[in-house]
């Protein structure tokens, strides 16, 4: 019997869409025949607001694309100011900064279990996993005055020394969190019914993978090494010692176990970066921010983010204004092209926990 | 219980009527606002929360404010539905689940209906649900309503078999413990056969010491099983809540629903919850009958024995409540065509060679 083909508007306000953004799906029965994504709800115009605001004026803006993760974008606009004006940073300051970056990248973790089982029907996680986060919140709040857009690293180094005794709370955090890994484990990766729901569904061909764009977890759960962190190493992650997951499958299942071994290396990494920073200072100070003009040129760097690779075109026509900064946002590639492709054939009970397996961010991707 | 009003009333009419009217009252109301709040501190604990604990002592009235609050909201009508079904539908579900309280034994003294046939009428009233969440969802006018509704109704139909046959395959047994092998559809016969004390339940074999019982054991654990599965499915409780699947269908059949129609529905939801419950207790773990004996008869006081009867009914009964509970904040849930591979693939072969061994175990 030929089924009939219907149309439904999944989102923007959809409890299982993962932000405000619409995937319109024709199905016949429970399978997606076609999935045409629609963006533009949150649309920001941060790229241009950029280009009317000096540079110090840019930070807080950065912070805002992709609200579960602004630390990315703080660190990539602060190291392409840096290269553009040749501005030494010094060690301690690389040192803290790999530490609030992998702080961010738990948190952004504990938000990504809580999405994923979520979506799958388990609200026991989403309730944990964002009850854990406040620890890390409350790390940032302290350190930085912020819970979730802090501002914190900037050209030169970061704005505020660490406060005392702040590593050796950072460290509890971290025995506290590998402890509840194995909770987590316990609720959620070793549960057979979400395996059954994960393994399979939504795969990403691997031959398909580079062709696509995609980065981050979802390109290391296809079997392809990639991370920003070890191929072209910026800050001091050369001098950590840290191994990437990768897992072959390409299916939903694969990307969750690659964010949880990920999950532990970052808690490896923060503890070898505490253990290794340096004494001195934490700030190159630049000069007052109003008559600070950034050296005329062109520059690209990128960041290892939860989502992928986070990159930042940013050019400068030495005024007291950027020129240009165009970002590259993975969830732009995973969100919009990536996952037109994979939803064909998916079941509609699918749609959103391979959204959520993807990391689609709808305000990175208008920005 | 009929008889005693007829006598009171002199009048039938009356007496149906009140005795009809009792359970809803006497039990399903009381144990919706229970249940609700068990429900709500259940999940609270297993998730590092409280819960409501504002409205009264650790929030032991939340539901009556909630329900005040739904009393007074806005009964929205979207302009495009079906009105007369659209309306309906709560009240068709609601009955569905309510009638089926009448064949449920709480007690020895206490028992809507005597009637013979009654776990044969409970499984055929409570598909009634099945028309009216059809009817919710197709009244609606909303796609994700539909879709919900039709899943329930694929599910809820295929989830039957199992159960009825595992229904049947315990008919098949009382045949062999009642007198003269003549079995029954009767709960109430169910529940007086499994004499007081836990081994003389059905899932330990019966009240008959004989080779026969050590042999039922392990297939009346899976026919136990079965069943438990299978009235998960049909009340739509996880991992089987698909047709209220929050990340797909928003909510289901109800989508549309507000106020006191989706009270109704709510309430159905946990009448529901009970009366399976109350299924596998009467037809595996002794229905009424204690476990550990009775404190009326030891101290002869005979209107002790029903009041014990009622609480543990009730007692079993909450027990498998919380174990759906329980199921519903630690698994998420199957996606749609999994959940019916288990149901086809599994669940019903199982259930029919669990019959066939049940059947010649009993003819042993």
């Amino acid at each position: 019997m030929r089924e009939k083909e219907t149309t439904i508007y999944l989102g923007p306000q959809h409890p299982g869409v993962t932000g405000n953004m619409m995937v319109k799906l024709k199905i016949a029965g429970d399978t997606v025949l076609k999935a045409e994504t629609h963006v533009g709800y949150l649309h920001r115009a941060f790229e241009k607001l950029m280009e009317v605001r000096s540079w110090m004026q840019c930070f807080p803006i950065v912070c805002r694309i992709c609200v579960p993760e602004p630390d990315p974008n703080e660190e990539n606009l602060a190291r392409a100011v840096e290269e553009l004006e040749g501005r030494e940073v010094p060690e301690r300051a690389k040192y803290i900064r790999v530490m609030v970056l992998e702080l961010a990248r738990l948190a952004s973790y504990l938000l990504w279990m809580g999405g994923q089982s979520g979506s799958a029907g388990l609200y026991t996680m989403p309730q944990w996993t964002v009850g854990d986060r406040d620890y890390i919140l409350d790390l940032f709040e302290e350190l930085t005055g912020g819970r979730v857009y802090h501002m914190y690293i900037w050209p030169g180094g970061v704005r505020r020394d660490l406060p005392e005794g702040f590593t050796d709370r950072v460290l509890k955090t971290m025995d506290y969190l590998e402890k509840r890994l194995v909770d987590y484990d316990r609720l959620l990766f070793n549960n057979a019914v979400f395996q059954k729901r994960a393994m399979g569904v939504g795969v990403i061909p691997k031959e398909k993978a580079l062709e696509w764009g995609v980065t981050g977890p979802p390109l290391r759960g296809c079997g392809i090494k990639h991370d920003v962190r070890i191929d072209e190493p910026y800050e001091v992650y050369d001098k950590l010692n840290f191994v990437v997951p990768t897992y072959e499958g390409g299916d939903v299942w694969a990307r969750a176990l690659v964010r949880r071994a990920e999950f532990e290396q970052s808690i490896s990494i923060i503890r070898q970066a505490i253990e290794k920073m340096p004494a001195g200072d934490y700030y190159n100070k630049v000069p007052n921010p109003f008559h600070w003009r950034v050296p005329a040129g062109e520059t690209y760097v990128k960041t290892e983010s939860v989502r992928g690779e986070f990159g930042y075109y940013v050019v400068s026509d030495g005024s007291l204004k950027p020129r240009r900064i165009h970002v590259r946002g993975p969830a732009y590639v995973h969100g919009v092209s990536l996952l037109e492709k994979i939803l064909v054939g998916a079941n509609i009970s699918d749609v959103s926990f391979i959204m959520n397996s993807l990391g689609v961010c709808p305000p990175e991707i208008e920005r | 219980m009929y008889e005693i009003f007829v006598n009171l009333f002199n009048s039938q009419i009356l007496a149906m009527a009140v005795s009809a009217a009792l359970p809803l009252f006497v039990f399903i109301l009381p144990f919706a606002l229970f249940a609700v709040l068990f429900e709500r501190k259940v999940s609270a604990h297993m998730q590092d929360r409280l819960g409501p604990m504002r409205v009264g002592y650790h929030g032991v009235l939340q539901t009556v404010a909630d329900i005040l609050k739904l009393l007074q909201k806005e009964d929205i009508v979207a302009e495009n539905v079906d009105k007369p079904f659209f309306n309906l539908a709560p009240y068709v579900v609601f009955v569905g689940s309510f009638a089926a309280f009448a064949a449920i034994p709480f007690s020895s003294k206490y028992i809507g209906t005597h009637a013979e046939v009654g776990i044969f009428y409970l499984i055929a009233v409570s598909s009634l649900v099945v028309a009216g969440l059809l009817m919710a969802g197709w009244s609606s006018n909303n796609k994700y309503s539909l879709l919900g509704a039709m899943r329930s109704a694929a599910q809820m139909v295929s989830y039957e078999i199992p159960t009825a046959l595992v229904i049947l395959s315990v008919v098949m047994y009382t045949g062999m413990v009642l007198p003269n092998h003549v079995g029954t559809f009767s709960l109430e016969k169910m529940s007086q056969m499994q004499t007081a004390y836990f081994w003389n339940w059905t899932i330990f074999g019966g009240p008959v010491w004989s080779v026969n019982k050590f042999l039922l054991i392990p297939f009346m654990i899976v026919a136990f099983v079965i069943i438990y599965i299978s009235t998960l499915a049909e009340v739509n409780r996880t991992p089987f809540d698909i047709p209220e699947a929050e990340s797909e269908l928003v909510a289901g059949y109800h989508t549309e629903y507000s106020g006191m129609k989706f009270a109704i529905f709510f309430l159905a939801e946990y009448a529901n919850m009970f009366a399976v419950s109350a299924v596998v207790t009467t037809i595996f773990f002794g229905g009424y009958q204690s476990p550990i004996g009775y404190l009326g008869n030891t101290l002869h006081i005979a209107w002790l024995v029903p009041i014990e009867q009622f609480f543990w009914f009730s007692a079993k009964g909450i027990f498998f409540v919380f174990v759906q509970m329980w199921l519903r904040w630690t698994l998420p849930r199957l996606r749609v065509d999994q959940l019916m591979t288990v149901c086809w693939k599994y669940l019903i072969p199982y259930a029919f060679v669990n019959l066939v061994i049940i059947g010649i175990i009993t003819l042993l």
